[in-house]
């Protein structure tokens, strides 16, 4: 527990701060992050060699590749959600969290409770089939609790806040917070087959299933991954340069309108299926409409470097939450382009789209992620700063060369593919069999494989990076930033 | 330090740290039920760790309110002369 005794303000009550639960997210966090990038480089190699399925059937992509997903989302992203919501919270509203110790231990032994039988869940053959949200109704029913009491403490921490103003990453994180319940019941209501068994149904059927499922699919992305992350770029990137947003009212304006347009987007994930036509479109009007909250949002992350560009050269956790800002511009380029019709039936379920999605969740997710525990760390175990600075550096150019090699390796096999599956010859027959684009894709695998590698070998130096700096000798802890200097909050 | 005592001190505290505890019975109970009426290898897995979870959970909170009432004592112990 840390005391901020008088720091944010003479009239205010000391508080001590529950940060052994935000320590123990951040240690659940990167342990994920290896896991899911491992995991990741493996099926990385099963596509590019298959004998790596070694013929078992808890080896194979079908049943790893949800291990990898849910890793990578549910188990990394939402560990830093959690902690950094944790954190974020208490500082910004300075008061304690609501609930007591037991009651955020609960939710973050439940919560891990729940990543690893989802994955045994999965290994073992048991999945909804449904992209993103695979655990059977009991997994489903028991992540409900978690998450409720999630909502409690973050809400009950809020109503006895001793600030006035609730700061603009609390509104983030609480939009995640709430949209993700509803879409997590939403999404999988279903019907067990047996009280006594996993295997269970869905209420909907057909076109309308399809749609829940995209529904659910796409505000998972929009929810949890954007959302939440904004939340955490919103606190950290202002505390890590030392200065206020560039501007909040441009914060507060990109709040609301993201949360507004991103609800309707889910259907752009259905063109050319026997979903309403104008369902279709509204989806890829909403997916265009898009581009400006997303990049007002960008543009303020970055203008909030406003006279602080110089710390990039010294400061390699700023660097890497800046450049996921970049990231975050880029992909939210690339998906309302995606979501045009005609874009769409060149990009659909081709390469291009594991390329766009991995830019999100590489350069986005893992690079905000990345800057905020580089900046937590130290913080949370008193230290003046990580064990090797050097190490960190090191860790954000491997991954950027990961990021790099994976994400131009998969837009050239997708458009590669896009291309060979619609290309006719003069007698209008199609001009290549499947396996022809299959055989033509093998070489960017291979480079995806290498670029996932890149990025697991940077997940693997900040491993070290962590656990040298907590092990290591206590050292002076990091200077705070002057009481009020920042609406950012102490 | 004092916290927030006003909203929710101490004493709350820990009276939502018993209700926690006292809510691994019902869930270590529903995952015993789970995995003796199971009908596959899933819910019998998940049922038996269901079980083991809330009662490792719920020793964990035992432990962790006497050793904070441990520590209380020790810490307004006042210095006792010898001679």
């Amino acid at each position: 527990m840390s005391e901020a005794a008088g720091v944010a303000g003479a009239s205010l009550v000391p508080v001590q701060y529950n940060e052994d639960v935000v320590r123990k997210f951040i240690i659940a966090a990167m342990f994920w992050a290896v896991v899911a990038f491992a995991v990741g480089v493996y099926l990385a190699l099963e596509l590019s060699w298959p004998a790596f399925n070694l013929g078992y059937s808890f080896t194979n992509f079908g049943r790893l590749r949800p291990v990898h997903t849910s890793a990578a989302i549910f188990a990394f992203g939402g560990s830093m959600l959690f902690g950094t919501a944790f954190y974020v919270v208490q500082r910004t509203c300075h008061a304690r969290l609501f609930g007591g110790p037991a009651l955020a231990n609960f939710v973050f032994w439940g919560y891990q409770f729940f990543i690893v039988m989802a994955a045994l869940s999965y290994v073992m053959g048991y999945s909804q089939g449904r992209e993103y949200a695979e655990p059977e109704w009991h997994l489903d029913l028991w992540l409900t609790l978690i998450w409720v009491l999630f909502l409690v403490i973050f809400v009950g921490t809020l109503l006895r806040r001793q600030e006035p103003h609730i700061y603009v990453a609390n509104w983030f994180y609480l939009a995640f917070i709430v949209t993700v319940a509803m879409l997590h019941i939403g999404n999988n209501l279903a019907v067990p087959v047996t009280f006594y068994g996993a295997k269970s149904y869905s209420a909907f059927s057909g076109v309308q299933d399809a749609m829940i499922q995209w529904w659910y699919g796409h505000n998972a992305v929009g929810f949890f991954l954007t959302a939440g992350f904004l939340g955490m770029m919103y606190y950290f990137i202002p505390k890590a340069a030392n200065r206020p947003i560039y501007s909040y009212r441009l914060s507060i304006v990109h709040f609301w309108s993201l949360i507004f347009l991103y609800i309707w987007a889910g259907p752009h994930h259905l063109h050319y299926t026997a979903l309403p036509d104008w369902t279709q479109t509204l989806g890829m009007a909403f997916s265009i409409m898009l581009w400006m909250p997303s990049w007002g949002g960008m543009i303020n992350g970055i203008m909030t470097l406003s006279g602080a560009w110089d710390k990039l050269r010294t400061d390699p956790g700023l660097r890497f939450s800046v450049t996921a800002v970049g990231f975050y511009g880029m992909a939210t380029f690339e998906g309302p382009v995606m979501s045009i019709r005609s874009v769409n039936s060149l990009s659909h379920y081709t390469d291009w789209g594991i390329g766009h999605v991995h830019s999100g969740s590489l350069g986005w997710v893992a690079f905000i992620s990345f800057g905020a525990m580089y900046y937590l760390i130290p913080v949370l175990w008193g230290r003046a700063r990580m064990y090797s600075v050097r190490l960190m550096a090191w860790h954000y150019w491997i991954a950027t060369l990961g990021i790099v090699f994976y994400i131009s390796a998969m837009w050239v096999a997708g458009i590669m593919q896009g291309l060979m599956w619609r290309a006719y010859d003069s007698f209008g027959f199609l001009q290549y069999s499947f396996v022809e684009s299959v055989v033509a894709v093998h070489p960017y695998y291979v480079i995806r494989m290498i670029g996932g590698l890149c990025f697991l070998a940077g997940g693997l130096m900040m491993a070290f990076n962590m656990a040298m700096t907590i092990l290591g000798p206590a050292t002076a802890p990091r200077p705070s930033m002057p009481a009020r200097a920042a609406l950012a909050g102490e | 330090m004092a916290t927030n005592k006003g909203h929710f001190g101490m004493n709350g505290e820990a009276m939502a740290d018993a209700l926690v505890g006292i809510l691994m019975v019902p869930l270590g109970l529903l995952g015993l039920v789970l995995a003796s009426g199971a009908v596959d290898g899933e819910m019998y897995l998940f049922g038996l760790s269901l079980a083991a979870f809330c009662a490792a959970f719920g020793f964990g909170v035992l432990k962790r309110h006497y050793d904070a009432a441990d520590r209380v004592p020790a810490r307004i112990q006042r210095p006792v002369p010898h001679v």
